[in-house]
């Protein structure tokens, strides 16, 4: 069964694009990963999945019922965490909490206990005076309290320290082993890679590319930036396979590498280095590979 | 039922402001009125001097200013002002804050159809703006009893200073009406300010030419003081009038918010 359903939707802000055509499928107990950079659109989408927004054309189904029409009863099983978390001022974590449970018709008293605990938030604090983590920790706890069937994260980790954000992926797969589908969105490939079963990928307002996680990590891309002793040839890097967007500049090569590491590491054995950098590509550097790809 | 509760709970803060405010105005102007009705005629002498439009503005009635209805009336202006900027702010406030406090995400979310938060919060400004009228009521009874120097009529007492939920529910309309019809709110006391006085203006201009027309376009002179101290009633064209404006404007803020898009930021 499909939990989430888009049809063509559509989305414009006046003449300004929103999203277009956007169509994809979540299924029942996966986490899926929404993937773009900023302002390709994701929130939009989940605003719309939310009918906070209304669509320009198309259509999406949650549970199987149409977003706009069945807006409040689809909602009862939402759990939702947007990325910027702001809520009402002078009150107290706690007092929060119950009112966000009190729109729910069942007691939340332990699940709020127990979230709280796990992601160490202390409940009797004002929401004014918390740090932007510990806000976030706050949303976390109100996106989950009611056990949703269906959870909607938007850039969820912005804000938590490493290790919080570690519990919360294990809160997240321990919600999903307990049957709750994810609906994951973010901008940072590495939580998506270690979390999702499959992405979707947006980029100006289209998708580009829905695509299992694993066919991803086979596509392993890193970032290359070699700093040599000595000038070396130019042509030392370029007829390997799998190197692309080659750039040297002095002493400094850079480039974008897919394919079998260990094939690198042995060119770069060859020469005297000076510092080395191999980093995550951000989204940017992979979308050039998608487009081009297209082409 | 529990977005009622926490409208109402919000708002309890400025709630209370506002009425101890137009209590107090109530007192200050109300406790004066020994010393002005003692020396009533030598202030009279004094403001015969004023053109008459100026004093019509003003609110000032020679025939009625020595009584202690009139006297309350002349008071009452400044009252009507106060309170609707109250009103004003409410409305626009309590309509705009979800998008100003970027809170839409969390209320929206949440298994409720926008007609319910917004019948929640409407019945929120309201109980909130009747719980300050009684209050308001009380004192104006209070106070009046405690300085009167004769008999006065106390219906006449009670239309008048009930009036003043009647202005508010038009103000509270009107700010419903532009929270939900702006894209975004940035500062509420800047545009109850200005519309509030903008009326209040246009009511001045109108009280001094007499213009019946124009009285249509004034709220704070639909309902005339001196007229219910002289007949005991509302003039029923203008209550009319205030009425469908009022649902008007609360019924286009309806079908407006169930189709609007929330923004965020």
């Amino acid at each position: 069964m499909n939990v989430i359903e888009l049809n063509n939707l559509t989305k414009m802000y006046g003449k300004a694009r929103g999203i277009t055509e956007v169509s994809f499928h979540v299924e029942e107990g996966e986490i899926f990963g929404f993937i773009g950079p900023n302002g390709a659109g994701k929130s939009t989408t989940i605003r719309l999945l939310l009918s906070l927004i209304y669509p320009t054309s198309g259509s999406a189904t949650i549970f199987g019922k149409d977003v706009v029409k069945h807006a409040p009863e689809i909602k009862k099983e939402i759990g939702y965490l947007p990325s910027e978390v702001f809520y009402y001022d002078n009150m107290k974590v706690i007092d929060l909490l119950k009112y966000s449970a009190s729109f729910y018709k069942k007691d939340c008293t332990k699940k709020i206990k127990e979230l709280a605990e796990i992601m160490e938030l202390d409940l009797t604090r004002k929401i004014d005076d918390l740090s932007l983590g510990n806000k976030k920790k706050v949303g976390i706890v109100q996106g989950l309290l009611h056990e949703p069937k269906l959870i909607i994260l938007d850039e969820p980790t912005s804000g938590l320290d490493p290790l919080m954000q570690q519990r919360f992926f294990e809160l997240l797969e321990k919600e999903n082993q307990k049957g709750a589908t994810i609906l994951f969105s973010s901008h940072i490939l590495s939580e998506v890679q270690r979390l999702c079963d499959r992405v979707a990928i947006i980029k100006e307002g289209k998708i580009v590319q829905v695509e299992k996680i694993r066919t991803l990590k086979e596509n392993n891309y890193k970032k290359f930036k070699i700093e040599t002793v000595s000038k070396v040839p130019d042509d030392l890097f370029s007829r390997l396979s799998g190197v692309n967007q080659l750039e040297v500049k002095g002493n400094t090569i850079s480039f974008i590498f897919r394919g079998n590491i260990n094939l690198i590491m042995q060119k770069i054995a060859e020469i005297e280095i000076a510092n080395l950098w191999v980093e995550e590509p951000d989204l940017e550097e992979i979308f050039m590979h998608f487009y081009q790809r297209e082409e | 039922m529990n977005m009622y509760l926490h409208e109402l709970k919000a708002y309890r803060k400025s709630t209370i402001i506002w009425t101890l405010s137009l209590i107090a105005i109530v007192v200050l102007f109300m406790s004066l009125f020994p010393a002005f009705s003692r020396d009533a005629e030598d202030f009279m002498k004094v403001l015969e001097g004023f053109p008459e439009e100026f004093k019509k503005a003003i609110g000032l009635s020679f025939d009625t200013l020595a009584t202690i209805l009139g006297y309350f009336s002349y008071a009452f202006l400044y009252i009507k002002l106060c309170g609707a900027i109250q009103a004003m702010n409410l409305g626009l406030s309590i309509f705009s804050k979800e998008s100003r406090d970027k809170t839409a995400e969390f209320l929206f979310t949440k298994p409720v159809t926008r007609t319910q938060v917004m019948t929640a919060k409407l019945l929120a400004c309201f109980t909130s703006l009747i719980l300050t009228n009684l209050a308001f009521i009380l004192a104006v009874f209070g106070t009046v009893s405690m300085v009167k120097t004769e008999e006065y009529s106390g219906q006449a007492l009670l239309m008048i200073s009930g009036s003043l939920l009647f202005l508010q529910l038009f103000f509270l309309g009107l700010g419903v009406f532009l929270a939900v019809l702006l894209p975004k709110v940035k500062s509420v006391i800047t545009i109850s300010l200005g519309t509030v006085f903008a009326f209040f203006m246009m009511g001045m201009i109108s009280s001094s030419t007499d213009d019946e027309a124009l009285r249509y376009f004034s709220p704070f002179n639909y309902v005339n003081d001196y007229y219910i101290i002289e007949h005991l009633r509302f003039e029923s064209s203008f209550l009319l009038v205030g009425a469908v404006i009022i649902m008007m404007s609360v019924l286009t803020s309806f079908l407006v918010y169930r189709k609007k898009d929330i923004h965020s930021i």
